[in-house]
Formats: structure tokens, C-alpha cells, sequence
């Protein structure tokens, strides 16, 4: 038993689901109690222990089928040595590229290099391209993958063709049984288990027709009407920053907290110097906002950085990164330049390539690779963009570890809920790995995230 | 009484109102047979908070409840050490200490002899213990309700797995605190922010989501058992429907039952589009999500 475990906790660990020895163990004792023979309460055992966010539960059901029923048939006597004979064949004509000695070892019901690989496959990363961009580093994997298995497959035949089987009636079971071992093989070449996220918070946002600044679109605005929201935007500073000084301002009234006051006289021989009040000032976040500033929706990214920035001290720190195809950091340009005239550098065309295909998967891996350690417990993501990437691979794992450094992943959209899945929107494969999902296309929706996000 | 097996558990939750289903009862069984904490997710209202409560009522123990907050820090949750009892007893014993250093030459060696007392100080007698470290202490068994911990602090996570491996708590002033009793152990999260992998380990995890239909028909009957079957089977289809839809708050348990008590208030014995939308307020809390519920009135009712 102890054997099939650690067997199945390193295929979790092949799919980066975390699985410690202490959890391996925990799990055999708490099988002891179960019944033996209930599949039902073995599965539930194994995963209270393997899975231990809900996020994390959809893989293992993914792998979990996979591992008892798919990839180690238990395959009947009789057939073995038939199934012996065809693996020592192959391996005979084997080049030594390690995907195709995987395959066979999946054949010989040894998954785990197999298993490795795939994963390894799906969550590659791109390598940088300049020139011609395209999602073919997958992609060509994938197929390469593909044709392996089909030329495993025709050798397979081959093999059987040539031999006696014992029983007249095993060749069929032989074909039946490689034939299903490969299927599974390629299926799990080409699907890819996807997280559970039903703590997402998803809010679409009406919009209003009345043709008001507030409710119009960032994107159809006119050059006048932009100077138009500067006077809007300075007004809502101002009485944000009126609630929040308010809110802040707590901090030195209310109740005296005797117990904290007392304790920090200790150090000063008894004499109360430092009082303590109960009510504590709320704690202020971190932020990091990553914008796409592509043709689309850059409108959005100027509105949303000039009111962070005005907004900077109801926040820890303020971090920004810009990006289109490639990501830059523009926290620099707000220290030493006025806010409007650190954005209009920031958007202008020396920063960044505006009109180069917007490509989420590179900027989200060079943030990876550049700047992960912005990131901690206390750190609020906010991603900016319609999550267009021109069929580029989206790299939606890589959102994945950045979830895994920091506190909350909220995505701003400037379209409506009904248009995400549509045409080349990752928004479908990215939300899984977000904390909350909105639509800010106006004014309107950017004032209440706002709000929402300092009070 | 320890549960005996996944059917005693099952058993007797319900005879403490508390309709589980067999996930639920193999994850309470062999957890608690383990001693492992439970560390339970799941939607609003789904009865997390409710299942501490039935397995402590089974085993015949006391709820010890801890409530998370951003903020919450050791000496709300620990312990905290009584400096007005200390400031008392110091007055009192202010001549005492007088011949403590009676005999020292120097004013140093006058220090180290008050600090060679110093433990009187910091003893136990000064402490209070707060909610986790009472759940240790106390001589009958507890249970132990760490409820919406994902409110916390990542800090506060911390304080939390030595407890949660060894049940002890280290207090830096006097060392370590053996459990007198071990407390079982429940934490609750509503998944505002994913835990911390170091107290995910220590823990055993079950996912509660919203009840199958059978189930849920089963604690409206527990709670109502007046209420006639055919409606109570037509409620609780229109709930889940209710909760396909988009919108911002999807009905909980508490929300099934409030409901089938406004309908029989009302005396009702079918449901109809009418009465729906009469009572619609009971089950939804948001304007908006009553006005989207109102536009399928007619695919709510079946
Ligand atoms: N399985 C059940 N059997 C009987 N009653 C239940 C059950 N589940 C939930 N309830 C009822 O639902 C109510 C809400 O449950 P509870 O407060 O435990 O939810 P919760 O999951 O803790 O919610 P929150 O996340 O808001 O704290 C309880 O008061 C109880 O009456
Ligand atoms: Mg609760």
C-alpha cells in the first residue's frame, strides 16, 4: 500500500500538486481506519490529505483517475507476457530521445517519467522570440509528442503481426490493451487539468447609456474630454483622501488600551509615555499594478495610475509596470517627476513599443523572472488589460506562481463579461488564477474599485 | 464517547441536528482518530461554523471559539500577561524586595538580585490565557473553533503550527506549555486568501460545498418537520436554481430554511410564480440579485 502511495504522491509532485512525506504518511495511518474496500472512502483519505485548498482538488480528481484507473492497468496475467515481449521489441528500435524511452516505460506501466515530461510540456515557457512571435514552442512540442506516439503505435502493430501469442484469441487483447494504454497517453498529451476557483469574485459592471463623462468609455473619450477628467479625478482625490484621513485619524482617539499602554511604559521606568488606544488605524496594502498599455485599452491605464498615485499614501507602496510585448518598470518615473507628466512619459513611445502585438505570456514571464520578489503576503496584484494576447500561449501557470507570492490577484477588464471568452481573450484561463475578476471600462467602475480598494 | 467508525459519525451528527454527508463523516472520523486539525473551505453558509459546534455537542465538549480578524495578534489569541495584577503585587511586596537587596554592596549587584527573581514575575499566576491557550489547558477535553482564519494575518498563521502539530504553546517569558488535554480541532476558511502551505500541512482538508438536493431537503425537514414534502421538493429545485444564476450572493443553507418557514407562514402549498416572487427577499439579500431572479420567475418555479 505504502508503495502505491509514494507511487501516486510523485506523480502529484510531477504536477507540481505539493505533497510531503508527512503527508504520505498521515495518509496511510488514516487509511487504516477506513473500510478497505469502499473506493469511495480510500479516495476521500487520499485527498483530505493530497489536496489541501479546493483550488488544488480538481487536479487531483484529474490525476487521482488518472493514477488508479488509467495509467496502471492492472492487466491480467495471461496478457503479460505478451505485453513483455512487445516492450523488449521496442526498446530495441529506441533512439535515445527521452520522450520516446517515457512512452514505452508508460507502456511497461512505469508513468512517471512520462508523466514528467507532459507536465514539464505544459507549463514551458516560451522562449524569448523577437522577430516573428508565435505559440509554436508548445504547440510543436505537443505535436512532436503526438507523432511519437503514432509511430510507437504502427511499430506496435508491427511487433504483433510477427509473433505467436500463445492463445489465438490474446492478439486481439494485446492490440486492445496497447491501443487503450495509448489513447491515454495522448490524452494526456493534449488536455490539461484546470484549477477550481469558486472564490473567484466576478463583477460585471452595468453600464449606464446616459452619455455622462463618468459613464462613457475610457477608450471613446476626446483628447478635451481628457483634460475634463483631470478636474473629475482631482475632485475624487480629494474626497478619498478626506475619508481616509478620517479613518486613519482614529488612530490617536477612542479608549485607551490600558494593558498596551502599560506595557509599553516598561520601558520607560512606568511612566506612561506611549499611549496606546484600542482602536488601531486599519493596516494599509502594498500594491503592484501591471497595465497593458496596448492600443486598446492604454485609456484605462492612465486613469488607473493617476488616481493610485495621487492615492499613494493610503497604500504601503505603490509599484507599476507597463507593458505591451515586452513589461517595464515605471515606479522610477513617479519619484522623480510630477504624476501627469510621469504618465504621459510612461506612455510615450521611448518607454515602450505601443503598436508591437500585446503579448501577456512574455510580459508575465519577464515579471517572473525580474521582479517576483515585489511580491509578498501583503502585496495586492492588480492586472490591467483585456487579456488579448493575438493567440500568443497566455503562459496562464506563470499567473499561477505570482498568485502563490502574493495576497489577492484582481483583474480589471475594460469589456463586459459576455465578450471574455471570446476570439483571442485569455480571460477564460487566466481568471482561475485570480482572486476577482471586474469590469472597469468607465469612470464609474474605477471609482468604486477604488474605493473598495482604499476604504 | 470517540466515534467508533464513518456510520457512528454519520449517526450521530444528525442526532445532534447536523445532517452530514459521508464525506463529511470520513473526513471528522479519521481526522479526530488521528488527531489532526480539520481545515474545512467552503461557500457562505454552508455549515462549517455548524459542524464544530455538532461534533462537540456529540462528544459531550465544550466550544472553544477563536474569531479571526485582520489584526488579531498573540495576546488577544494566546495569551496576555495581567500587568495590573503584576503592578499590585509589586506595591505589595515592595518591602520584601527591600530585603532581597539589603545585603548587596553595589547597585549592580542589587539589579542581579532582583532579576534573580525576576520568574516570580513572569509566572503563571500573571497570565491570562486567551482562547488558544485555554483549549490546551483546560482538564476536560474542547473543542476548538478557529473560525474564518483566512481573515488573519499572515503573521498570526504563525503563531498557529506549534499548536497545531504538538498542541503546546512556547510563552517566551516562562517556556513551553504541555497540553493538559488535546482539544480537537477545527478551522474554518472562506478562501479570501489561500493559506500558508506550512499550516496546510498540519492540517487534514475538507471542502464543504453546497448540498445535494437530497441532503438539503433532509435539514429543512430536520429543522421544519411540518412541511409538506411536494413543496418542500419544489423549494428546494427552485433554490437550485436560484443558485445557477449570476449573481452576487447565492443562497445558503440558512436562506432554504428561512424560506420554507416564510412559505409556511404564508400557509402555502405550491410554489407559483406569485408566491416566488413574494418571499423572493427572504432568499436573496441583494436588490440587484432579486431583480435578476425576477426576470425567470418562470424557470425558478419549474
Ligand atoms: N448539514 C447541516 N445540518 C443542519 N443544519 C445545517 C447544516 N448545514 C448548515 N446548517 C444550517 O445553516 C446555518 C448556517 O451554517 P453556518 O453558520 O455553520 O455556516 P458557515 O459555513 O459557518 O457560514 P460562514 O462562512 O458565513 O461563517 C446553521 O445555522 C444551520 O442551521
Ligand atoms: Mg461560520
Amino acid at each position: 500500500m505504502l508503495k502505491i502511495l509514494t507511487g501516486f504522491a510523485a506523480c502529484c509532485r510531477a504536477f507540481d500538486l505539493r505533497v510531503s512525506t508527512s503527508e504520505v504518511l498521515d495518509t496511510a495511518r488514516h487509511l487504516a481506519l477506513v473500510d478497505p474496500l469502499d473506493p469511495r472512502e480510500f479516495k476521500l483519505a487520499v485527498r483530505a490529505n493530497f489536496a489541501k485548498s479546493r483550488r488544488d482538488q480538481s487536479r487531483f480528481d484529474y490525476l487521482f483517475d488518472l493514477f488508479f484507473h488509467g495509467i496502471r492497468t492492472d492487466s491480467d496475467d495471461a496478457l503479460s507476457p505478451g505485453i513483455d515481449r512487445i516492450t523488449q521489441g521496442l526498446r530495441k528500435t529506441l533512439s535515445d530521445d527521452p520522450m520516446e524511452q517515457a512512452l514505452v516505460d508508460f507502456l511497461d506501466n512505469d508513468p512517471l517519467a512520462f508523466i514528467d515530461q507532459i507536465h514539464a510540456l505544459h507549463t514551458m515557457e516560451e522562449r524569448p522570440q523577437k522577430i516573428f512571435k508565435s505559440n509554436m514552442g508548445q504547440l510543436s512540442s505537443k505535436l512532436g509528442v503526438m507523432l511519437q506516439i503514432n509511430s510507437i503505435k504502427s511499430k506496435i502493430m508491427a511487433l504483433l503481426d510477427q509473433g505467436d501469442h500463445g492463445e489465438p484469441d490474446n492478439a486481439g487483447a494485446l492490440r486492445e490493451h496497447f491501443r487503450e494504454r495509448l489513447d491515454r497517453a495522448f490524452a494526456l498529451a493534449t488536455e490539461e487539468p484546470r484549477e477550481h476557483n469558486d472564490a473567484l469574485k466576478e463583477k460585471p459592471r452595468a453600464t449606464n447609456e446616459k452619455n455622462q463623462l463618468k459613464d462613457k468609455p475610457f477608450s471613446n473619450l476626446t483628447p478635451l474630454e481628457v483634460i475634463e477628467m483631470r478636474a473629475v479625478i482631482e475632485r475624487l482625490v480629494k474626497k478619498l483622501k478626506d475619508q481616509v484621513g478620517r479613518r486613519f485619524a482614529v488612530k490617536n482617539r477612542g479608549v485607551i488600551d490600558i494593558k498596551k499602554t502599560l506595557r509599553n511604559s516598561g520601558k520607560f521606568q512606568g511612566v506612561p509615555l506611549n499611549i496606546a488606544f484600542k482602536n488601531k488605524p486599519p493596516r494599509k496594502s502594498s500594491i503592484v499594478a501591471l497595465c497593458d498599455v496596448s492600443g486598446s485599452v492604454w485609456s484605462g491605464a492612465r486613469f488607473m495610475l493617476t488616481l493610485l498615485y495621487s492615492l499613494q499614501e493610503c497604500f504601503a507602496r505603490v509599484k507599476s509596470f507597463v507593458f505591451v510585448a515586452d513589461l517595464v518598470d515605471i515606479t522610477g518615473l513617479f519619484q522623480d517627476l510630477d504624476i501627469n507628466d510621469a504618465i504621459e512619459k510612461a506612455l510615450g513611445d521611448d518607454t515602450i513599443n505601443r503598436n508591437a502585438p500585446t503579448d501577456y505570456g512574455n510580459s508575465f514571464q519577464q515579471f517572473k523572472h525580474d521582479h517576483m520578489n515585489v511580491l509578498n503576503q501583503k502585496t495586492t496584484l492588480i492586472i490591467l488589460g483585456d487579456g488579448r494576447s493575438n493567440y500568443l500561449n497566455p503562459q496562464a501557470t506563470i499567473l499561477g506562481e505570482m498568485r502563490e507570492h502574493c495576497r489577492r490577484i484582481i483583474w480589471l477588464t475594460p469589456e463586459q463579461i459576455n465578450t471574455w471568452t471570446t476570439g483571442d481573450s485569455e480571460i477564460a484561463s487566466y481568471k482561475t488564477h485570480c482572486h476577482e475578476v471586474r469590469t472597469c471600462m468607465n469612470l464609474n467602475h474605477l471609482t468604486e474599485f477604488i474605493e473598495e480598494l482604499v476604504l | 464517547m470517540d466515534f467508533q467508525s464513518v456510520d457512528d459519525v454519520q449517526k450521530r451528527l444528525e442526532q445532534a441536528d447536523y445532517i452530514a454527508s459521508k464525506e463529511i463523516a470520513t473526513v471528522v472520523y479519521i481526522a479526530l482518530a488521528t488527531e489532526k486539525p480539520i481545515l474545512i473551505e467552503g461557500p457562505a453558509g454552508v455549515g462549517k461554523t455548524e459542524l464544530a459546534k455538532a461534533v462537540a455537542t456529540c462528544l459531550e465538549r465544550r466550544v472553544i471559539r477563536l474569531q479571526c480578524y485582520e489584526g488579531l495578534d498573540e495576546s488577544k489569541a494566546l495569551y496576555e500577561w495581567e500587568y495590573a495584577k503584576q503592578l499590585l503585587y509589586t506595591q505589595m511586596v515592595k518591602e520584601r524586595i527591600n530585603t532581597v537587596i539589603d545585603d548587596a554592596a553595589s547597585l549592580s549587584e542589587a539589579v542581579d538580585k532582583i532579576a534573580s527573581q525576576e520568574d516570580a514575575f513572569f509566572s503563571d499566576r500573571f497570565i491570562q490565557p486567551r482562547p488558544l491557550l485555554q483549549a490546551i489547558l483546560s482538564p476536560d477535553p474542547v473543542v476548538l473553533l478557529i473560525d474564518e482564519v483566512d481573515k488573519s494575518d499572515p503573521e498570526f498563521e504563525a503563531f498557529l503550527l506549534e499548536l497545531l502539530s504538538d498542541f503546546q504553546v512556547t510563552i517566551p517569558e516562562i517556556g513551553t506549555r504541555k497540553p493538559v488535554t488535546i482539544p480537537v480541532v477545527f478551522l474554518t476558511s472562506n478562501n479570501y486568501r489561500d493559506m500558508s502551505d506550512a499550516l496546510k500541512r498540519r492540517c487534514i482538508h475538507l471542502y464543504i460545498d453546497y448540498p445535494s438536493p437530497e441532503r438539503e431537503m433532509e435539514i429543512v425537514r430536520l429543522k421544519l418537520p411540518m412541511i409538506e414534502e411536494g413543496l418542500l421538493q419544489q423549494m428546494i429545485q427552485a433554490i437550485t436554481r436560484i443558485r445557477e444564476l449570476e449573481i452576487k450572493k447565492k443562497p445558503c443553507i440558512s436562506e432554504s430554511i428561512d424560506w420554507a418557514r416564510a412559505l409556511l407562514a404564508l400557509n402555502t402549498k405550491q410554489l407559483t410564480c406569485e408566491t416566488v416572487e413574494e418571499t423572493l427577499n427572504v432568499v436573496l439579500k441583494y436588490h440587484q440579485d432579486t431583480k435578476v431572479a425576477k426576470q425567470t420567475l418562470a424557470g425558478i418555479v419549474g
